[in-house]
């Protein structure tokens, strides 16, 4: 009976704050990279809001351990982490607004960001940091959609304990899969790793404490072609890539962890982009449009991590207040 | 039994609370000997935790008190409690329709205690926009918000049911923790959270933004007057 307060509100403010027509920078989406752009600028003094259109936290509130992020020699849990700096932003006054941006765009006639929201209506910005992270790319089998929820998961920590004692499939060979399969062997029975490779992409220390779990398999070679079952998973068809034999795992439920797509939907057109989507940034992590950034995973960047995603952040925010800085002086 | 809240935590719920809550709020907790019709051997476990963090919370404000009922089949049916335990939000935009069914622990308790401050303040922040539409909604609404308490995008489904329920008196707000009511999560195929289930009828996986949740909730509801 641990955790029964995982330290601050989720969506609300700590203080019911009308939400304003216009702010100094607007900072869309809450995870690290976000919410260390909004501590940044709180401390600016910069009139601050941070739109959100889950909960704070970002793609790291479903870990249950972060090992690599410096200062938690012990590690931490990513909601523990996250929720820290949330609280750090909204102490230095960023406003947090529950809702989901679905377009920017830029003044003709004024030195003016539009953030059109889903229920908020279009709220004004000098400044724009996107910091909207990645997705889970889907299980690219035709029955995914069928079985998403029912079997198919993409978040280990919430759905893990609907498999107690049962089989699970993890399909990746990454960090996140391979946590995800050593977080499952405490209510699974079984968990077996299945990747197209003959070897772990994951940090030794993760492959290490996997191969010596005994309640972890693993399919090498091996990539995903159906779901099998009526009403819920039942089993999880495999190809060998090599020798192109398929094998049917009986598996109750299946975690996927094959990547991620950049959420980057909502400014395509008004910022350049790579082919996979992800935004391109100068060095001040400045986009192709002057007054807009982009930091954390939906940047195009070598490294997708929680502490990239903070260095990130904290450089946009140092940029993005230059930049309003210098359309003051010239205004 | 140890203390659950952590010292700082208190201290901070305590300061949340004071700076926040206007009109008092009463929880209503039901719970059932070990033995009773509406209690299963995996919910069992949890209610004297489920007691004690409840006790803990009202002892840090005036405001908040506690109404506990046990082994006592005519409140239950006064309730329309189905389940053991089951805990109600009581207040002046409340009419037994914001629920737990289940502990409101690890990120539940967050929903908790943003829902005590709704009801104390008496408004909710959802949109004008959904608001209205809401408004429309003229028959019972059962929105069932499937959980665990490990899953943190979980609270915003629960928040948005319990808001609506707060906003239309005909809608009732439900989180069930799907840990404590294993029978009950197979009935809706639950296998992963957050699961939303509108009058058996309507259902999505997932979170989704306001507006979204809102048509799924409208498409659910029985009668909505027509425009
Ligand atoms: C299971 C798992 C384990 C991991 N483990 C580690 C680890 O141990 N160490 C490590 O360093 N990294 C780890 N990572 C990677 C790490 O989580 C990411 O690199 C980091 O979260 C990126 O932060 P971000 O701020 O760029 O984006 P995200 O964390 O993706 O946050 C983006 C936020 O934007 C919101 N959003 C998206 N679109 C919109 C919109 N249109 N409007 C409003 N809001 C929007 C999203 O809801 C989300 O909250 C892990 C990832 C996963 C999935």
């Amino acid at each position: 009976m641990d955790d029964f307060f995982v330290g601050g509100l989720s969506s609300q403010e700590t203080e019911s704050k009308a939400i304003k027509s216009e702010y100094d920078i607007i900072i869309i989406g809450a995870g690290p990279g976000g919410l260390t752009a909004a501590i940044y600028a709180g401390r600016s003094r910069l009139d601050t809001a941070v739109i959100e259109k889950l909960a704070p936290g970002g793609q790291i509130a479903v870990s249950d351990r972060v090992d690599n992020y410096p200062g938690f020699p012990d590690g931490i849990s990513g909601e523990e982490l996250t929720k820290r700096m949330e609280k750090q932003a909204k102490k230095f006054g960023a406003e947090f607004i529950s809702d989901e941006v679905r377009s920017v765009s830029e003044s003709k006639t004024e030195n003016y960001f539009f953030v059109e929201t889903a229920s908020h209506g279009t709220i004004k910005a000098k400044s724009v940091i996107i910091a909207t992270g990645a997705d889970p790319v889907k299980l690219p089998v035709p029955e995914e959609e069928k079985f998403r929820g029912r079997g198919i998961s993409y978040c280990a920590t919430c759905d893990a304990a609907f498999f107690k004692n049962k089989v699970v499939a993890v399909v990746g060979g990454g960090d996140t899969a391979i946590a995800d399969a050593i977080y499952l062997t405490k209510f699974a029975k079984e968990v077996i790793v299945v990747h197209r490779r003959d070897q772990l992409r994951a940090v030794k220390a993760l492959q290490e404490e996997a191969f010596s779990n005994p309640k972890i398999k693993f399919q090498w070679d091996s990539v995903s072609v159906h779901v099998l079952g009526d009403n819920k998973v039942e089993g999880l068809e495999v190809e060998n890539v090599k020798t192109k034999e398929r094998t049917v795992l009986k598996v109750d439920g299946i975690f996927v962890a094959i990547g991620t797509v950049p959420n980057s939907g909502f400014v395509r057109g008004l910022v350049e982009t790579t082919d996979r989507g992800f935004v391109v940034t100068d060095k001040n992590r400045q986009t192709s449009k002057p007054g807009i950034f982009a930091v954390g995973d939906v940047r195009d960047t070598p490294l997708r991590q929680v502490v990239t995603a903070a260095g990130d952040g904290a450089i946009a925010e140092f940029s993005a207040e230059q930049y309003i800085k210098s359309k003051e002086r010239g205004v | 039994m140890e203390k659950l809240l952590k010292e700082n935590d208190e201290k901070y719920i305590k300061d949340l609370f004071e700076k926040r809550l206007t009109d008092p709020v009463e929880l209503v907790l039901f719970l059932e000997s070990e033995n009773g019709e509406k209690v299963n051997k995996f919910s069992a476990q949890y209610l004297p935790y489920t007691e004690e963090i409840l006790k803990e919370l009202v002892a840090l404000s005036d405001k908040v008190k506690l109404t506990v009922y046990k082994d006592n089949p005519e409140k239950e049916k006064e309730y329309g409690v189905t389940h053991i335990s089951a805990l109600f939000v009581e207040g002046k935009n409340t009419d037994k329709n914001v629920i737990y069914y289940g502990i409101p622990s690890g990120h539940e308790f967050s929903s908790l205690l943003e829902d005590i401050i709704d009801v104390s303040n008496g408004k909710t922040e959802l949109s004008t926009q959904t608001k209205l539409e809401l408004q429309k909604i003229t028959s019972p609404t059962e929105i069932l918000v499937f959980v665990t308490p490990t899953c943190p995008y979980c609270p915003r489904a629960v928040r948005t049911a319990h808001q609506m329920a707060m906003e239309n008196h005909n809608i009732k707000g439900i989180m069930i923790e799907a840990n404590e009511f294993p029978e009950w999560s197979k009935k809706y195929n639950v296998y992963a959270v957050p699961k939303v289930v509108i009058n058996d009828k309507e259902q999505f996986e997932g979170a989704l933004p306001e507006d979204e949740y809102l048509k799924h909730v409208i498409k659910g509801a029985v009668n909505i007057i027509l425009e």
